[in-house]
């Protein structure tokens, strides 16, 4: 069981270091001018991106309170 | 109520629905620029055009106009498309007893993008004596020689462009945040005036979703502004203030973090939660519109109005602001769930 757990944590870990590698790339894509040209849509798509980002970070957040009383119920038990 | 799955679903589809419309709709047509800038009275002048989801060369009925402050037209009096995006209109321009230097708007009209604008096209300046010999006289505007742009398509808004998609994930997400703000306010006072815990849960449940609401607020803002205003933050006072008040609600998770008595600790921040909703106020809503601020809705600016928020915006945006705030109420929920499955835990283990 806590294995489990270990490998669903590693695998949230991943994911968050993958999230957290797209944003310095969409900072470089807010420099490039030639998207002033086709009207600026990566500006939404950053909008989107920070707050799916915001969300999953809260998700993660709750995960985390969830697994620490998961793991008192067991050690418990 | 809470662990009924409908509102939940509800809450996501209307995103998704806020997502495709809002990312699939048009634009409406517009014109990005157009050279030279500049022209003396009398003169012929040939104005190379570059437009925005613009139908020039599927268009039947072109024509363009410049137009001067006091509303009168000169109509071009040559056409070239080259594609569907450029054009060259050539105008004669008037001669006439200028005495200053005055701003031309540039109207082009066709039945495909309707009439579309760019204003301060043209500077006009004086001519010299030897160009006098124009034929061409300011005319009144015919307005129902134009036409408009059928469809529903997001208005066309100059330096916007694109990002007016923003508004139904920037600007919502701050009015979603208010909705909650305002939940945690109210079961914050519930719980000074019953003194049940409860609602002490509720509210802390409710104002940290908000606050990380908050904080994608200023983080959309800052992505949007760097597209528009051309930096990531300025020193704007709207921006900063909001800021500030991002600040002091953070306090109020220090605060709760701080305190492990439980019912000092619910006194204690129920209090500091009336006091920093009262100072939230001020900080957005007041202080920003008492000078002068780049942002919409402050120093003069209009921000719900116009063609910012149009009826096309209108019906994606209200919509938004629902979504985000059953989303809200749905992470507060779970926030709210998990600390009675604490308190359970704790109760049965000592």
């Amino acid at each position: 069981m806590s294995n489990l757990i270990n490998s669903y944590n590693s695998l949230l870990s991943n994911l968050l270091i993958i999230l957290i590698c797209l944003v310095p790339q969409l900072m470089l894509a807010a420099s490039v001018d030639f998207l002033r040209s086709i009207g600026k849509i990566y500006s939404v798509i950053g909008v989107i991106v920070i707050l799916f980002l915001a969300l999953i970070g809260y998700l993660i957040y709750l995960d985390r309170k969830i697994t620490r009383l998961e793991n008192q119920n067991l050690n418990d038990e | 109520m809470l662990r009924q799955l409908w509102w939940k679903l509800l809450g996501a589809g209307i995103l998704v629905i806020v997502l495709i419309i809002g990312l699939g709709t048009p634009l409406k047509s517009g014109i990005l620029e157009s050279f030279p800038l500049s022209a003396a009275v009398g003169e012929t002048v040939t104005l190379d055009v570059r437009g925005y989801n613009t139908h020039f060369a599927t268009a039947t009925s072109q024509s363009a106009y410049l137009k001067n402050s006091e509303q009168r037209v000169v109509s071009a009096s040559l056409i070239e498309v080259k594609s569907e995006q450029d054009a060259a209109f050539t105008f004669n321009l008037p001669t006439g007893d200028l005495a200053s230097r005055e701003s031309l708007t540039l109207i082009v009209n066709n039945e495909k993008d309707g009439s579309i604008i760019l204003p301060s096209a043209l500077l006009l300046k004086e001519g010299s004596p030897s160009n006098q010999s124009s034929t061409a006289r300011w005319e009144p505007l015919m307005v129902n020689e134009l036409h408009r742009s059928e469809g529903y398509r997001f208005p066309y808004r100059n330096i916007l462009h694109e990002t007016i998609r923003n508004t139904f994930f920037h600007v919502a997400i701050w009015f979603a945040m208010f909705i909650l703000f305002i939940t945690g306010l109210v079961n914050s006072i519930l719980y000074l005036v019953r003194r049940n815990l409860v609602y002490d849960k509720i509210a802390s449940a409710f104002t940290e979703v908000g606050i990380v609401y908050g904080m994608v607020g200023l983080a959309t803002g800052s992505m949007w502004a760097k597209f528009t205003w051309g930096a990531w933050w300025t020193d704007d006072i709207k921006l900063n203030m909001s800021a500030i008040a991002i600040l002091i609600y953070l306090a109020y998770l220090i605060l709760r973090r701080s305190i492990h008595d439980i019912d000092s600790k619910a006194r204690l921040s129920a209090a500091y939660n009336v006091f920093s909703f009262l100072i939230l106020i001020p900080l957005i809503f007041i202080i920003p519109r008492m000078t002068d601020s780049l942002h919409p809705g402050n120093g003069g600016n209009p921000a719900l109005g116009g063609e910012d928020l149009d009826n096309t915006l209108r019906l994606v945006f209200y919509p938004s602001i629902i979504g985000l705030t059953l989303l809200g109420v749905w992470l507060s929920s779970l926030s709210y769930r998990l600390s009675i499955l604490k308190d359970r835990w704790i109760l049965n283990h000592k």
